[in-house]
Parts: structure tokens; C-alpha cells; sequence
């Protein structure tokens, strides 16, 4: 909206005569008798001037009234142009103003009303009545002149009353061709004023952003751009996605792809990722799009229409299956000297600790054993190598088929998957190590195995489809933790792919009357998140029917939380197209259907910041129920899924969680740290980590325990030593509690996940864009810690690798055009917000200079320090290729 | 290179009908294209399979002949076993058996293939023990400590005492074979009662891992010991921890006494007991006479000279006593000086930091610091014949010790020591046999192993606080496993060793009051 001018606000740029000038308040009167002798000569000719034209005007000769207007309008102009303040002749003209449309009423229709029109227009800008928008109707029967010769600060006030006329006629459905046509106007003089943002408001006020692309050139497209891409985290829907799509069109115009793509992949657009391709004939840049596709974790085929070459098309495909993911973590893992493995010992510091040390007994604890093997895979991942799992057989100190046995029953499946957790992303090696425990006949090890395949291949795509190949047969075998096991892998593997052929194989399962709860569960959960976003009716009739066919028995029973959680991740952001499916839920047997509801709409606002729904849920927590329902849980969780998507939103949350820690019932707070955790997820905020820490002693131990996982949350992969401390002191203070332990020691692997090179947020691109897989793996974890008990801490406990999905490196590694690391000079710091920001301003502040590879912390930002090479990507996160700049001389 | 390999490994049963293999065999690769051509014609693929970081470039594959055949061809290429092999194929495992034409592999795709000659990982023949799985009092022992006491008022006195005494394993074993038919007449009914108690205390500590309620004790003890009911506005006082500690060893010595009552089957005299040889000794009138007496603990007097245990050991075995001289037919100042005569299986020394002030009506505390080591060599407070006694396995300590760091002796030298000692052994043991029997009593049993003069800390009391009667008393105990554990009252908790010494005092941290060493053994 442009601001309606406000004549008492004096800019800086008034010239200096006239800072004795008062402005013109509410009694002009008072002020103007005491003033009159106050003026200069000068001023007091101007005056007397322009008394004698308002007078020549309505003199009955014409030639006398034009050139009385001719001259009041050229006295206006000059004063005009450059003016913030109210300029004098307008003042002088002020006690005039009714006599003047008093006399224009009078006029017969002339050359000289429309004269005399365009003097009131102006005059209106501060003599019209609030709401008259007087200012407009005289400009519409006015000369149709220059709009911008009578200044900056008309135009703005008209935009301000075009707008609020719009609105006005669009309810009497009255035609607005007249206004269109100033708004062109208006819309050309801010684009070439550097009023970029101006522009875009108004025509959002008169809904015709098409116009824009009229009016934007190489000098403004960026800015306008930028400012129509952060207003859409604000507008309500479908708004945003036409502003989005303007940009987008805008973008395109101007060849700034890698921008055009960031778009196309927020609106989840195939078609407009396609066009990026068949619009852009450089293989390079192409390559670098593959890159941003990669990091996205979208499933993308490319075609011949996109890359014509066959040779080139598999280069790029390559990039986009991530199969160089493995390699380029690796090299940042050798530039930043962590190669070395680490073991849970050199974790848990426990040397650092007073006394009351772990008493390392002399009898192993299944339950610590568990802790250690997720700390070791949490802490390893990605590095292929570690210090339980894969050191050789041979070895005296405890081979890995050892470590493997150090775990107890279930206890085995995560130890046998925290191989594929160790290899992450690197295939090959990883399925050469998997391979020994596919040929075990313990159940519990070749289920590890199978869900080690699934964690290997998690983001990473091949042709050879290695994951469906060897999961596909287990799905149904006889033993249950096989099965979840193999259902778990591809879920992991192929999420977001949208395979149809793993869906023919998850479906039956859903239907069979005979499987067991479990079983059922994690494959409605596979199928949410191979079908994440998708709004895939098949997919979800399968899991609606697996809802209703569930007993009165098992929907009181933990895992069944699983079954809504996966339909509610097929509409995963996809906002109104979850309707439909909430109806039918809304048929469910009464255990189940505030939850299934509370699930699917918090999933289908996700990331949408949309203010009406964080208030329907807000309203959900505020009651206080009888005992036995659960649905409050997914809904606080859900305050958090809504609002993560901007910085401003995730405050307003913060604040009112505490609220309702305070006044919330206890299923309420023992969901709060889990939102908190979502919130900031790998982002330590000071406020935060300080409340978690406080939860983390409440007296009630499922709080706690929350808070705990969520401490590690928050950390995730950055290594924090204040959280470190943290836990450390916790798991002093919990030595004899095991559970609470457990999960102190669960938080510490996270909190040092892959040595400090990772993180957990679903967010990338500056905050731009949201991965869907990355988000649903958090989700299934948080709903997960709603009832720790029975799942987490009973045989579940596998669920923790659903993280996978959301884990990346933080790096920014430049590579040169054969996609080989290249070490540059590269400007670190605090990125600052530049939207509507005039000029060229600093995108970041304090920062540091580094070469490259390096690691970006939350709401870092990277700029390049050498001219040599110019990056084919705005956004310098992730693979970035840098092109060598021509015009670039050695000093 | 790959790809003459191939032909040439072909399996020889398909290709003798074919007449391009002389051909073939000289192919070199500019002609792959023609080979292709030729593959295609006669149904042969030529596929490249991915296998760990490898690939194998331009494989053929004989579609009339089953995929076992194609994995006999990888196997030769990556030494791994045909039924190991998974080859995938478009989201689908190539089976041995299954037709070529139907799986559709095209011309030039590339497979990828699992597969690892590695051993398959089998469980452990010895089956892993999970804490989880034992019965509670088994998960007590695997803490590594036992369970703590429940304070019941101003009874941290008696808690740290019975934790201290506790871990003397002899003194258990002794408890759990005393039993209602071992009582002897002369044991009267309270000290049977206390004696019962300890032992039950002693067996709920060791299964329980949660603190133990010590109120039958208490009560018990209390009977026994009415002084230790006192009440101060109506809480039980806070008692003197020496006092208990000596009292309760009293009471078991008197009821563990063997029904044969014979003096040698006091087991608590033989664990604890020490044998001082006195000689006392009046400067006036020359007069001289030994006397022996046994008592359960040596006292470290602390006076301003006093900086070390040692140095308050000697002191205390120094003393004037005032007696009648027959000699000179009045009272005279005697001059007492003892030196152990037998050692203890664990020694006990007290501290004695507290005395009483008549100005304040109270026992004031000395807050001197006191150093005492973690291993205690009491060598030179010994009785010219138990010297000698010790010499021999002294030296045996020392060269084991020696060889445990690594010092090699000469070997001469070594032997003579050996044949030395050798010549003593005898006399020695009976030596040791004749007088130490009667001292030791339980230990006879453990024949061959010799006490060497040196003792280890195994338990320290200390007290905190300004007077006797106030402040709070905690046990430092050392367990089986080398680990130091605080007992403070309920809550155990794990200590490092190099903080056990500095519990000597001089300022209001806990100081040591009573602290106990266990004999070091060496067997010969």
C-alpha cells in the first residue's frame, strides 16, 4: 500500500530556506495570521502572485484565465518536482482551494477546466478530505498530462487513492478503464524512479501484476523481484502464487534462471523447472540448475527436449540423483581436517564431568549400547568410516560383528542400519558393507540390512533402482521387523518419488485384514512420504481404508499415530487440496478423528505461515479436555509446522508457546518442546536453548524427555559447545534414570551429527525454499516423541533414522566447469534482509573471509571475494560452479 | 582390456559353434563397434556392471544361455560367489533362472551388482549379558557398588560407619555363618540382636539398588546402645562415629566368638586386631617391664608436629602414664612405648581431631591437616621380630613390582635372592605358623600368602563439620572393582582416587576421621 501522504512529516532533503517555513497543521488559520509577518520578500511576492492568478482565473476572459492557470501551474511544477515538503505555492494556494472549486464547478466543459482540474488534483493532496479522494477525481477530468511533473509525492497519494477507488468500484461493478489507465502511468514513473516497490503495491491493490512485466528492464527486475518474492510469505492465497508467478515470468524475461528455478521449485511447478531447461542453452548453467534441483531432494527426470545430447543428459541426471553428493561432503570433511572417526566416548566427554561420572560398569546395557550405536551413526554419518561398525573383523578390540551383538533383539536392527547411516549417500560402498547381513538368518540383522539399504540410498536416485531391488521381496515375508525393515528402507529411499511400483507393493499391505499393526503403520508412513505432496488419491484411499478397518484396540495404540501422519504428508503444503480428505475424515471413529484432523491440516499448511490457521489451532490447544485425548499434541506441533517459514512468524510462535506452557494442559507441554525444537531446528537460539534447558528438568519426565531430544534438535550438526555443556551436565544428572538418559545421549549425537558438517533444517536456498522429504522426516520423528514410551524408547527406536531425509551438509563448495573443487576466497557473515532496500546495500554483515569449501551456519550468508570468477548461482549454498570472469584483470 | 578378457573367458561350450572367434580374439578396440554389431547379431548383449567403485566395462552376455552364466562371468571379474551376487536390474534382482529376453536388458545399460566374498557376520558363541536382563540385585552388583542408606534422622554416624565396615568381605563371611544355633551363652540377647541386624543390613545393601531403610538396625542398635538414643528438642542426636564404629566391632567380636570360645576363633579380633608390644619404662627409678596388649585400631594423635600420618602413628604409640612405682613406693611417670607385635588384615587408624573443651562444655575438632597416603608402609612400627618376619616377602613384593615395570634385575643376583629366600621359607613359616596363629585365626587358611607390612586404603570416614555432635559424617569407599564410591547417606556416588587424599583436612571440607587399609599380601 502506498502511505497516503502525511504533510507533517518533513524530509531531509528540504531545501534550507524553507526549514523556517512551518508546515501547515489542523488550524491553518492561527498559524498563517501569526506567519504573515514572518515572510520574506521573496515568499511574500510569491503570495501575492498567486492571489492575483486565483483571482485572474475566474476572470470571465479566457486569455486572462489561461494564462493565470499557465502560470499557477508552472509555479506549482517548479516547486513540485523534488519536493518532500509541502512546497509554498501549494501553501499559499490553500485558503484558496474552495474558491477554486467553487469557480470549477461553474465552468462550462473546456481546455481550461481540464487546466483548472489538474491544478485542484494537485491542490487536493493536502486539501482533500480524508476518504473524498478528491485529489483523483480531478486528475480523471483533468489534461491526462506527465503525471510525474507535478512530483514524487502526487504520485504516491494517487496510487493511494486509486487503490482505495479500485476497491470501491470493483463492489459497485462499476468499469475501471479509466483508472487503468492511470495506473500505467503511475506504474511506468515509479519503475523508472527507483520505486520498484511502490509500483507492485499498487497493482496488487488493483490486481493486474501482468503489467509489471511492461515496465521492468535490467535495472529494476532484481529489485521488483525480490520484493515480490518476500511479500508472498505475507499474502494470503492464491495471491502469492501469482505474485511468484510474476516473478517467475520476470525472471525469465531477463535470463536470471537459477532465480526463475528457485521459483519453479517453490510452486512445485514441473513445468516451469522444464522451461528453465529449454530456455537456457549454456550446459553449464544447466549443470548448476541440476545442482539446486539436487539439493531440493526433488525426484526430476530430464528429457531430450531439456538436454539433447544423450552423453550430457546422463552428465546432468548424475548431478541431479545426487551421486556425487557422497564425494563433494568428503572433500569438505578433508579440507575441514574431520576425517578422523570419532566413538560415542569422545561424545559423551565424560572425563569433563565431576565425580558422578558413568560408572562404566563392567556388564554392557542394552540401552546405553543403543545410545552409543545412534550416537556412533549420528556422529560418522557420511564418512564411511567409524569406530564400532566397520572397523575390520580381524581386530582384537571389538570388530564390528561385536559391536553388532552388543545390541539386544530389536537393539540390533538400528545397529545393523547404522552401517548404511555410517556410508550415507555413497552406495556403492555402502551396499558392499550391508551385504554380510543380508546372509544372516537373524531376523533383526537382515532387517537392519534392509533398512540400511533404504538409509544409503536416502536423496540419492540410480537407474539401477538398487533400493527396490533388494527391499522389494521383503516387504512380505513372514517376520514383522523384516518387513518394517524393508517398507521403512524404501520409504526413505524413494520419498518423494512418487514410484508407483512401490506403491502396488505398500498398498496390499494397508488392506491385508491379517498384517499386524506395526507392520501397517510404517507402511502408511513409507507411502506419505513417497508420495509427500503429491495429493495422490490412490495413495490415500489406501491408508483411509487401513484407518477404518482398524479396531477400537489398535487405534488406542501408539504406532496407529503413523497412519494419519502419512495421509496428512501426501498433502504436505498443499494447502486447500487437503479438504476433500479432511471430510472423510471427519467419518472416523471418534479415537482417531481429531487427531487424523489436527494432522492433516497442520501438514497442509506447513511452511505456509497462513495466520487463520495457526489461529484454529491455537483455539484447539486453548481447551482444556478430559483425559484421554491426544489430538493437542499434533496441533502444537502443528503451530510450529505453520509458522516456520519466516523469522517474524517463528518469534510470534515462541512467544505464545510459552504461553502455553503456563496455562496448557500436560499433554499440551510436553508437545511444546518438540514445536520449539521444530522451530529452531539446527539454529541454537539463545532464548530457546534457555527454555529447553529449563524443561529439561520438569518434574514431568515426558516434558523432559522432550526437551532433551528437542535440546539436540536445535543443535543439530553445529557442534555448539554451550549445548554440549549442556547435555553433558544432563547426563550427569539423569546417570540413573536410563530413559531420560538415553535421550540425553541421543541429543548429544545429534548435536555433533557428522562432526558439525551437517544440518537438519528442511530450509535451503536463504530460507527460500522448503524441502518437502526434509520436513516429512522431522514430522514422522516429532510425532514419533509424542508418546516416547512405546515407541522411541520401546522397539521403535529406528524411527530416529527418518532424520536422514532432512540431513545435508551446511556447505558452500565451488567447483569449476569439470565440476572439480576449486578454492576460493569467500566473504562469510550475518545475511542481511536487502528487500526494498534502494541501491546496492551489503548483503551481509560481520563477516569473515574464508576459502572455500566452507561451512555456513544459520542465517549465514556467502559472498564471493575475488572478481576472477563469477558464480552461475545467486545463492551461494550447496555445489556452486564458478565460471572464469573475461573482464577480469590480475592487479 | 576388459574387453579380450571377456572373449577369451567366454564359457567354451557356447562359442565353438560360432565362427568369429578367431576374430575375435585378435579384436583390439577401435573395432568395439563391429563387435557390438556381431553381439547383437548372434544375441549377445554387452552390458558394464558397477560393482563397489568399479566398473566393468563391455560384458556380454549370451542371452540363450541363463543368467547363471553371466554371474559365472562376474565371479571370475570380482572373486565373488555366484549365489552372492545380486544384480539389479531396472528395481528388480536378476534371478539365476530367469530368461533374458523377458528381465529386457538393452544393448549398452549399465547393471549394478552387490555382492561381498566377505565372511557373513555370526553371533558371538558366547552369548552377550544385558544389564537389563539380570534380577535386580544382580544389576546392583554391575553398578559397581552397592546401594546407599537412608538418613533417619541424624544417623549419617551410623550409615557411613556400617557402609566403612561393609566392605570388608572376611567380616560378611563371617556374619552370614553366624547363626541362632552359633549363639554361645555368654552373648546376651541385644548384642545377638545387633549382630543379626548387621548381617541383614549387610545382605539388603547388596541386592538392593535403591537406598536401604536401616530402621531395624537402628532400633537394635539403639537397645544395644541406649546412649545413642539421646534426644536433643526431639531428634536424635548426632553421635560420634568412633563411638559407634567401636562399639558395634565389640559387639560382633563378642558374638562371633566360636561357640568353642577358644581365644583364637575371634574373627573380628583376626581381621581387625592389632597386637601392641608395650615396654614401659620409669626414668626415675630405672624400672622396666613389657606388657602386651591388643586393641582394633591405632590412634593418630595430632599435635603441632604432626603433618603426616606416619608421624601421628608414632606419636601415638609414645604415651606417659602416671603409676604407682613399687620401686619408689609413690606414683611415678612411666614412659610407654609400643610397637606391633601382629598385623591386622585391615588396619584401622583413627584420628584423633576431637577433644574435649572444658571452656565450651563441648569436643572441639582439630582442623589440622593431616596427610595420609593410599599406601601405607607401617615397616618401621614394628616389633624387631616381625621385621624380620617381613623382610622375606617384602623383597618378594619388591621384585614383582620391579618386574612389573619393566626393570630387569640381574639375573645373578636374582637367583641368589631366590635361593635366599628359599633357605628362610621354612623357618619363617613355621615361624609364622606358631605365633601367627594364634593371632590370625580365619587366615591360617590362606596358607602361603605372607603379610609384607603394606597396607592399601580400602575406606575412609570422614566427618564435616566443627564439632563431634554436629556436622555430617560420609563414607569414601573403595570397591573390588578399584573404584572409589562416596556413600552420603542415599546417594552413592562415584569419586576419582587422587580426590581421596585430599579428604586430610585443614579447612571445612570433609576431613578424614577414621580410615581403614586392607593388608597386602604376597604369596610364596
Amino acid at each position: 500500500m502506498a502511505p497516503t501522504p502525511d504533510p507533517n512529516s518533513v524530509g531531509g532533503g528540504a531545501r534550507k530556506d524553507e526549514a523556517s517555513v512551518k508546515v501547515p497543521s489542523k488550524d491553518p488559520k492561527k498559524k498563517d495570521d501569526k506567519k504573515e509577518d514572518d515572510l520574506s520578500e521573496e515568499d511574500l511576492e510569491l503570495k501575492q502572485n498567486l492571489e492575483l492568478y486565483v483571482e485572474r482565473v475566474q476572470d470571465p476572459n479566457p486569455d486572462l484565465q489561461r494564462a493565470a492557470l499557465e502560470s499557477m501551474r508552472q509555479e506549482i511544477r517548479a516547486s513540485t518536482s523534488s519536493m518532500t515538503s509541502v512546497p509554498k505555492p501549494l501553501k499559499f494556494l490553500r485558503p484558496h482551494y474552495g474558491t477554486l472549486k467553487a469557480f470549477h464547478q461553474t465552468m462550462p466543459a473546456s481546455d481550461l477546466k481540464k487546466c483548472l482540474s489538474d491544478i485542484l488534483s494537485v491542490l487536493a493532496l493536502t486539501m482533500s478530505a480524508e476518504g473524498q479522494r478528491e485529489s483523483l477525481s480531478y486528475r480523471l477530468i483533468g489534461t491526462e498530462g506527465d503525471i510525474g511533473s507535478w512530483g514524487h509525492e502526487y504520485v504516491r497519494n494517487l496510487a493511494g487513492e486509486i487503490a482505495q477507488e479500485y476497491t470501491k468500484r470493483q463492489s459497485e461493478e462499476a468499469p475501471i478503464d479509466d483508472l487503468m489507465e492511470l495506473v500505467q502511468q503511475i506504474v511506468a514513473f515509479h519503475m523508472k524512479h527507483n520505486a520498484e516497490t511502490e509500483a507492485v503495491d499498487l497493482l496488487m491493490d488493483v490486481e493486474d501484476l501482468d503489467l509489471l512485466l511492461e515496465h521492468v528492464d535490467k535495472t529494476n527486475f532484481k529489485r521488483t523481484c525480490n520484493y515480490l518474492t518476500s511479500a508472498a510469505k505475507y499474502l494470503p492465497g492464491p495471491d502469492d502464487m501469482l505474485v511468484l508467478d510474476i516473478s517467475y515470468m520476470i525472471y525469465m524475461k531477463f535470463e536470471e534462471y537459477p532465480n526463475a528455478l528457485q521459483i519453479a521449485l517453490f510452486l512445485d511447478n514441473t513445468q516451469y523447472v522444464k522451461q528453465v531447461f529449454t530456455s537456457c542453452a549454456d550446459l553449464l548453467r544447466k549443470k548448476q540448475f541440476c545442482y539446486m534441483i539436487a539439493r531440493h531432494g526433488i525426484t526430476f527426470e530430464l528429457d531430450d527436449e531439456m538436454v539433447a545430447d544423450e552423453d550430457d543428459r546422463e552428465a546432468l541426471q548424475d548431478i541431479v540423483n545426487n551421486t556425487k553428493l557422497s564425494e563433494g561432503y568428503l572433500t569438505l570433511a578433508r579440507d575441514i581436517e574431520v576425517m578422523e572417526a570419532k566413538t560415542p566416548e569422545d561424545i559423551y566427554k565424560a572425563h569433563l564431568l565431576d565425580g558422578r561420572a558413568s560408572s562404566g560398569a563392567s556388564v554392557d546395557s542394552a540401552r546405553q549400547n543403543l545410545a552409543a550405536t545412534f550416537v556412533n551413526a549420528f556422529v560418522n554419518a557420511g564418512f564411511g568410516q567409524d569406530k564400532l561398525m566397520t572397523v575390520p573383523s580381524d581386530s582384537t578390540t571389538g570388530s564390528s560383528g561385536n559391536w553388532l551383538f552388543k545390541n539386544k533383539e530389536h537393539g540390533k536392527i538400528s545397529a545393523a542400519a547404522s552401517l548404511g547411516m555410517i556410508q550415507l549417500w555413497d552406495v556403492e560402498a555402502g551396499l558392499a558393507q550391508l551385504d554380510k547381513y543380508f546372509h544372516s538368518n537373524d531376523n533383526p540383522i537382515l532387517s537392519g540390512a534392509l533398512l540400511g539399504v533404504g538409509i544409503v540410498n536416502s536423496g540419492i536416485k540410480s537407474d539401477c533402482d538398487p533400493a527396490l531391488a533388494l527391499l522389494g521381496d521383503y516387504v512380505d515375508k513372514e517376520d514383522s521387523s523384516v518387513r518394517i525393515g524393508a517398507i521403512m528402507g524404501l520409504g526413505i529411499a524413494y520419498a518423494g518419488s512418487q514410484n508407483d511400483q512401490i506403491r502396488s507393493k505398500l498398498s496390499p499391505i494397508l488392506n491385508d485384514a491379517k498384517a499386524p499393526l506395526d507392520v501397517i503403520a510404517f507402511a502408511s508412513l513409507s507411502l506419505g512420504m513417497i508420495y509427500v505432496g503429491s495429493c495422490n488419491e490412490v495413495a490415500a484411499q489406501s491408508i483411509i481404508f487401513a484407518l477404518m478397518d482398524r479396531s477400537e484396540a489398535e487405534l488406542g495404540d501408539a504406532l496407529t499415530r503413523f497412519l494419519p501422519l502419512g495421509l496428512g504428508l501426501l498433502y504436505l503444503g498443499k494447502q486447500e487440496s487437503v479438504e476433500a480428505t479432511a471430510e472423510v475424515s471427519k467419518t472416523f471413529n471418534e479415537k482417531i478423528r481429531k487427531y487424523c484432523d489436527m494432522t492433516l491440516l497442520s501438514c497442509a499448511y506447513a511452511g505456509t505461515g497462513n495466520v487463520l490457521k495457526v489461529q484454529d489451532l491455537l483455539a484447539q490447544c486453548g481447551e482444556h479436555l478430559e483425559k484421554g485425548d491426544i489430538h493437542q499434541g499434533p496441533a502444537v506441533l502443528g503451530l510450529a509446522m505453520v509458522a516456520m517459514s519466516e523469522e517474524l512468524g517463528i518469534d510470534m510462535e515462541i512467544r505464545s508457546l510459552e504461553r502455553m506452557l503456563q496455562y496448557g494442559e500436560q499433554n499440551i507441554r510436553r508437545a511444546v518442546p518438540l514445536a520449539l525444537g521444530l522451530l529452531c531446528i539446527s539454529n541454537p537460539k539463545v532464548t530457546v536453548m534457555d527454555t529447553l534447558s529449563r524443561l529439561s528438568h520438569d518434574t514431568d519426565s515426558e516434558v523432559a524427555m522432550a526437551a532433551i531430544i528437542s535440546l539436540g534438535l536445535i543443535g543439530a550438526g553445529t557442534n555448539n559447545a554451550r549445548l554440549a555443556g549442556m547435555l553433558r551436565n544432563l547426563s550427569s544428572y539423569y546417570y540413573k534414570d536410563a530413559s531420560l538418559l538415553f535421550c540425553v545421549r541421543i541429543a548429544q549425537g545429534l548435536v555433533h551429527m557428522g562432526k558439525g558438517l551437517l544440518t537438519l533444517t528442511p530450509f535451503h536456498s536463504e530460507r527460500f525454499l522448503l524441502s518437502p522429504t526434509a520436513l516429512a522426516g522431522i514430522v514422522t520423528l516429532l510425532h514419533a516423541c509424542l508418546d516416547m514410551k512405546p515407541i522411541i524408547l520401546g522397539k521403535y527406536h529406528y524411527v530416529l533414522y527418518f532424520l536422514v531425509l532432512a540431513m545435508q551438509p551446511r556447505m558452500m563448495l565451488t567447483v569449476d566447469k569439470d565440476l572439480k573443487p576449486l578454492s576460493v576466497p569467500v566473504r562469510v557473515g550475518q545475511a542481511v534482509d536487502v528487500v526494498g532496500q534502494a541501491g546496492r546495500p551489503k548483503t551481509i554483515t560481520g563477516f569473515q573471509t574464508h576459502s572455500t569449501p566452507v561451512l555456513l551456519a544459520a542465517g549465514e550468508r556467502a559472498e564471493l571475494a575475488t572478481d576472477k570468477y563469477i558464480p552461475l548461482s545467486p545463492i551461494l549454498e550447496g555445489f556452486i560452479i564458478l565460471e572464469e570472469n573475461p573482464d577480469y584483470r590480475e592487479e | 582390456e576388459p574387453l579380450t578378457y571377456d572373449i577369451s573367458r567366454r564359457p567354451s561350450n557356447s562359442v565353438e559353434e560360432e565362427p568369429k572367434r578367431n576374430k575375435n580374439k585378435l579384436v583390439s578396440l577401435p573395432s568395439l563397434q563391429a563387435i557390438k554389431q556381431e553381439a547383437s547379431q548372434f544375441k549377445m548383449l554387452t552390458v558394464s556392471v558397477k560393482w563397489q567403485k568399479k566398473v566393468f566395462e563391455g560384458i556380454e552376455i549370451d542371452v540363450s544361455l541363463p543368467p547363471y552364466v553371466f554371474k559365472a562371468q562376474l565371479y571370475d571379474l570380482t572373486g565373488v560367489p555366484p549365489e552372492r551376487q545380486k544384480i539389479m536390474v531396472k528395481g528388480g534382482l536378476l534371478k539365476d533362472d530367469a530368461d533374458w529376453s523377458s528381465i529386457g536388458v538393452k544393448d549398452g545399460q549399465k547393471l549394478m551388482m552387490m555382492g561381498t566374498a566377505d565372511e557373513v557376520v555370526k553371533a558371538p558363541e558366547k552369548a552377550i549379558v544385558f544389564a537389563e536382563d539380570l534380577p535386580e540385585e544382580e544389576q546392583a552388583t554391575n553398578l559397581g557398588y552397592s546401594a546407599g542408606l537412608v538418613n533417619l534422622g541424624n544417623t549419617c554416624y551410623m550409615n557411613s560407619t556400617v557402609q566403612c565396615l561393609k566392605s570388608v568381605p572376611e567380616l560378611k563371611s563371617a556374619l552370614s555363618n553366624y547363626s541362632l544355633a552359633g549363639r554361645s551363652n555368654d552373648v546376651d540377647q541385644t548384642s545377638h540382636m545387633l549382630t543379626v541386624a548387621t548381617r541383614e543390613l549387610f545382605g539388603d545393601l547388596d541386592r538392593s539398588v535403591n537406598a536401604v531403610s536401616p530402621t531395624q538396625f537402628w532400633m537394635v542398635l539403639r537397645k544395644k546402645f541406649p546412649q545413642f538414643s539421646q534426644l536433643q528438642n526431639g531428634m536424635h542426636m548426632q553421635q560420634d562415629a568412633e563411638e559407634c564404629w567401636t562399639q558395634l566391632l565389640y559387639t560382633l567380636s563378642q558374638s562371633l566368638k566360636a561357640p568353642t570360645s577358644s581365644e583364637d576363633s575371634d574373627a573380628v579380633k583376626a581381621l581387625f586386631g592389632v597386637n601392641l608390644r608395650s615396654r614401659v619404662h620409669c626414668q626415675e627409678s630405672g624400672e622396666e617391664s613389657s606388657e602386651t596388649e591388643s586393641v582394633y585400631s591405632l590412634k593418630c594423635h595430632i599435635s603441632h608436629e604432626v603433618n603426616h600420618l606416619h608421624e601421628g602413628l608414632k606419636h601415638g604409640l609414645k604415651g606417659e602414664l602416671e603409676k604407682t612405682s613399687p620401686a619408689l613406693g609413690r606414683t611415678a611417670v612411666y614412659l610407654k612405648e609400643s610397637l606391633i607385635d601382629s598385623l591386622p588384615r585391615y588396619l584401622t587408624v583413627q584420628f584423633v581431631r576431637f577433644f574435649w573443651k572444658r571452656e565450651t562444655n563441648q569436643k572441639a575438632k582439630i582442623l589440622r591437616k593431616v596427610d595420609y597416603p593410599l599406601e601405607l608402609d607401617i615397616y618401621d612400627l614394628c616389633s624387631e621380630e616381625l621385621r624380620k618376619k617381613l623382610e622375606a616377602p617384602r623383597q618378594k613384593l619388591r621384585d614383582e613390582e620391579g618386574k612389573k615395570l619393566g626393570l630387569q634385575t640381574k639375573s645373578s643376583s636374582k637367583d641368589g635372592d631366590v635361593k635366599m629366600t628359599d633357605a628362610e621359607a621354612p623357618s619363617n613359616e613355621s615361624g609364622e605358623s606358631s605365633t601367627a596363629a594364634q593371632q590370625e585365626g580365619a587366615s591360617s587358611s590362606e596358607k602361603g600368602t605372607h603379610m609384607t607390612g603394606i597396607y592399601d586404603l580400602v575406606s575412609v570416614l570422614t566427618h564435616k563439620g566443627r564439632s563431634a555432635d554436629s556436622g555430617h559424617y560420609v563414607a569414601w569407599v573403595k570397591q573390588e572393582s578399584g573404584k572409589w564410591i562416596q556413600y552420603d547417606d542415599s546417594y552413592p556416588s562415584v569419586q576419582r582416587e587422587e580426590d581421596i587424599t585430599k579428604l586430610s583436612g585443614g579447612g571445612d571440607w570433609h576431613m578424614a576421621y577414621i580410615i581403614m587399609y586392607k593388608a597386602r599380601f604376597v604369596s610364596m
